[in-house]
């Protein structure tokens, strides 16, 4: 069977967005959060293969799934967390629970798990978290002994404890991350083994339609065949083979919060009427609050859509790319969210209106998979290595691939991205001669600089390719113009940060030669028009996002 | 039973506002949908089919995006699509259209039951369903909310004013479809949505049906649309509040103060 085109990915798209209208209305979502409580009904009847089967577009085709691609599970992801990001997040646990099995099961495992996940509508979680291990999973403290009988290793024994596991407390198969005599390795554990015990569900500040709770382990018997792979000491390599994915599935919901939050104000902003007209005709309104964000969104959709693309075609890896896209789109999405209920004021700060939920929600992005700050040292260390091997040329090259992009397309800000990425080999090469980076800061502040150079000249690329990128409300020339703010306040925030970086912590620093260096002056010359390019897009928002 | 469904793209006109300056339609970010009449028109022909293992044709005329609703209705269980699409066909009014697709329809072959929309929600005009029953010169049921096929007859409830019939009719015949004011369209699971991929959907050009080209576009439609407008803002009107008795002496005042009572 062919692989699902665009036309398949709209229909599972409009399929959930009409299932949400019908079923999942806000008041649902209210109680439910009030009560700290997931609607496993909803969850249930989302896996029925004649409802919808949202869970079947992460199992391969052999086993009766629908082998579903980056793109459109990153679209669904989207969509989801427009709805509720505690009931995407129970559908992508699992997702995230059927992953190691994906990445390192044997063809017989897979036919028996995932046809039962499929088939069955298991509900599936991912058990790798524990007290001191989070995204260091070094710190792995759960072991599995071996169970020898006549003198073969037959099974396992798992003592230990996880927590904060998503659908901990109702899902049906758990994969769990545990050091064997041969390493760290993935299990599987079902449901009502002997043993194995679930805590409460947390009490969170969002997310509250999933369900998350701790796991305990008692000396849990596992058969040697749930060994993920048969093979073990694979852990790591399988947990981290699909992290680039993951994430971006996590960008997708800090995305898809985000865009919710900032429309459900600008609808609101259309008919509050203030000082003789609606607040959305209001500028100052529009360009502190509203536009900006969606600009973001913008970039970072396109930023995801072509990570998505990449992974397509690599099947693994994008760890830097996964990253990226996460910290921009969880950032971006927490900030809008902020930024929406300021927008609606005293109705944004009640439970009348779901903004409030939104924010609360839209925090965990920036959380797990991988918390901002590991993230920016993922992306400071993927991108330092190319630094010091291209003898700082990584971000230079790129500059002159944006030069010429200028050359033939003047309307994207091809050339505020060329001087943001110069500015950035630049301080790059700074923190190397004058070893800042020994600052653990100053790391992580790289990593954000890098991110938002590398979203800025993908969406800048995109729209000099005459690019709509999938799944974006907007026409080219709307696009166009938001590349170019984007560019132009990106290119700024690398090369004013990046001074700020380096003079702190390198006060010997001629201010002026580093100003002129890093091409200061020539960035905020790109700023001629800035506002009036903002003012057409608050007016294109305006006309295109009706919810 | 052979039965063809007829359905158009449109844009979802519950999103849709006029530029009060131009009186054109704003388009932009509007998402296209299954014109819900005959959406509702598809899934009593699925009905029909799960009962009498009828084949369901679903029939469409639209630039190539149209396409898109050719595929939700082979997702929600119809079993082969054709599109109309064509230069040829670009202006045409309700006239040319139903000829264009009664000329489809002549070129499918069999056909028992014909089911469309009552009428599309951007046009609102109602005669494209007529229209193709007078093209192919078969009786028509318009306006029904409820229909039942077997052998060789159809039995629907066809609203009137102030009430209904219950109508009768031989096959082959063609019936529009209004929904009743609950309905709430089904819409496939991804699965469905995905196995609609492998569904055969052709794509017919004028000459492919032997259309005569003059009876097609600007030259085959006698409507012309003189302008557009949105309806003009109603007045604001007056309130006024009192007890009953006072309340009345005033209306009355006003009735007279305005002529219409003497």
């Amino acid at each position: 069977m062919a692989k699902n085109d665009l036309i398949t990915r709209n229909l599972m798209l409009d399929s959930l967005r009409q299932y949400a209208k019908n079923r999942i209305s806000f008041n649902l979502i209210r109680e439910h959060d009030a009560k700290n409580e997931i609607p496993l009904d909803i969850l249930k009847e989302m896996y029925d293969h004649n409802v919808l089967g949202v869970h079947l577009l992460l199992i391969p085709e052999e086993y009766g799934g629908l082998g579903g691609q980056t793109t459109e599970i990153y679209r669904v992801c989207e969509q989801l967390a427009r709805i509720d990001l505690g009931i995407a997040t129970g559908v992508f646990a699992t997702f995230l629970g059927s992953d190691p099995l994906n990445v390192g099961g044997t063809p017989e495992q897979k036919a028996k798990w995932f046809k039962k996940i499929a088939h069955e509508n298991k509900l599936v979680a991912y058990g790798a978290t524990e007290a001191d291990a989070g995204s260091d999973l070094v710190s792995l403290r759960t072991r599995a002994e071996h169970v020898i009988k006549d003198g073969k290793v037959v099974g396992y024994k798992i003592t230990g404890s996880k927590m904060w596991i998503s659908n901990g407390g109702v899902a049906d198969i758990y994969t769990v991350l545990a050091l064997a005599p041969g390493g760290p390795s993935w299990f599987i554990v079902e449901k009502g083994t002997p043993g194995f015990t679930q805590d409460v569900h947390e009490d969170k500040h969002g997310i509250r339609l999933s369900n998350t709770a701790g796991l305990a382990f008692d000396e849990v018997y596992v058969p040697a065949e749930n060994l993920i792979g048969l093979k073990e000491g694979q852990g790591f390599l399988q947990a981290q083979a699909v992290f680039g994915y993951t994430r971006l599935m996590v960008a997708a919901f800090g995305l898809g919060g985000g865009e919710e939050a900032v429309e459900t104000a600008l609808e609101y902003a259309g008919q509050r009427i203030q000082a003789g007209g609606p607040l959305s005709q209001k500028q100052g309104f529009m360009l502190k609050l509203i536009t900006p964000h969606y600009i973001r969104f913008e970039a970072v959709r396109a930023y995801i859509d072509w990570t998505a693309k990449q992974l397509e075609v690599n099947n693994h890896g994008l760890a830097t790319e996964g990253a990226i896209a996460k910290l921009y789109a969880t950032e971006s999405g927490n900030k809008a969210a902020e930024d929406a209920i300021q927008a609606m004021g005293g109705f944004g700060y009640t439970k009348e209106f779901s903004v409030e939920k939104i924010k609360r929600d839209v925090k965990i992005t920036c959380i797990y998979e991988g918390t901002s700050e590991v993230l920016e040292m993922t992306i400071f260390r993927g991108r330092w290595q190319e630094h010091l091997k291209s003898r700082g040329q990584y971000y230079v090259k790129q500059a002159e691939e944006f030069e010429a992009l200028h050359a033939q397309n003047p309307d994207v800000g091809a050339d505020s991205v060329a001087l943001g990425f110069r500015a950035l080999a630049r301080v790059l090469e700074d923190c190397r001669v004058n070893k800042l980076t020994r600052h653990q800061y100053i790391t992580f502040q790289l990593g954000d600089l890098i991110t938002e150079m590398e979203v800025a000249a993908v969406f800048t690329r995109q729209c000099a390719n005459k690019l709509v990128t999938e799944g974006s409300r907007f026409d080219l020339a709307s696009l166009c113009t938001m590349a170019r703010v984007n560019a132009r306040q990106s290119a700024f925030k690398v090369a004013s940060e990046g001074m700020r970086l380096v003079l702190g912590t390198c006060p010997a620093i001629n201010t002026t030669e580093l100003a002129q260096a890093v091409n200061l002056v020539a960035i905020e010359d790109k700023m001629r028009g800035l506002i009036e390019d903002m003012d057409v897009v608050s007016a294109k928002l305006r006309d295109t996002l009706k919810k | 039973m052979n039965i063809i469904v007829c359905i158009k793209q449109v844009p979802d006109s519950s999103q849709v506002k006029v530029d009060p300056k131009t009186g054109t339609l704003i388009r932009a970010g509007v998402p296209s949908i299954l014109n819900p009449y005959d959406h509702y028109a598809l899934e009593k022909a699925l009905e029909i089919k799960a009962k009498t293992g009828a084949k369901v044709t679903v029939l469409s005329m639209g630039p190539n995006q149209a396409v898109a609703v050719l595929r939700l209705a082979l997702a929600l269980g119809a079993d082969e699509g054709v599109l109309l699409s064509d230069r040829a066909f670009a202006g045409s009014d309700t006239w040319a259209t139903s000829y264009a697709l009664a000329t489809a329809i002549r070129k499918i072959g069999a056909y028992d039951l014909i089911l469309c929309g009552q009428m599309a929600i951007d046009g609102d005009t109602a005669q494209t369903g007529p229209g193709i029953a007078r093209h192919l010169d078969i009786p028509q049921l318009t306006f029904c909310e409820r229909i039942d096929a077997n052998n060789n007859q159809v039995i629907v409830k066809k609203l009137i004013e102030g009430g209904h019939q219950i109508v009768q009719a031989q096959m082959p015949v063609l019936v529009t479809m209004t929904f009743p004011a609950d309905y709430a369209p089904k819409y496939p699971s991804f699965l469905a949505a995905h196995k609609a991929q492998d569904k055969q959907i052709f794509t017919w050009t004028a000459a492919d049906i032997q259309a005569d080209v003059h009876k097609l576009g600007l030259e085959g439609s006698p409507t012309r649309v003189d302008r557009i407008f949105p309806p003009p803002a109603r007045p604001k009107g007056e309130m006024f509040s009192g007890s009953a008795m006072e309340l009345a002496n005033k209306f009355v005042e006003i009735l007279k103060k305005e002529s219409i009572v003497k």
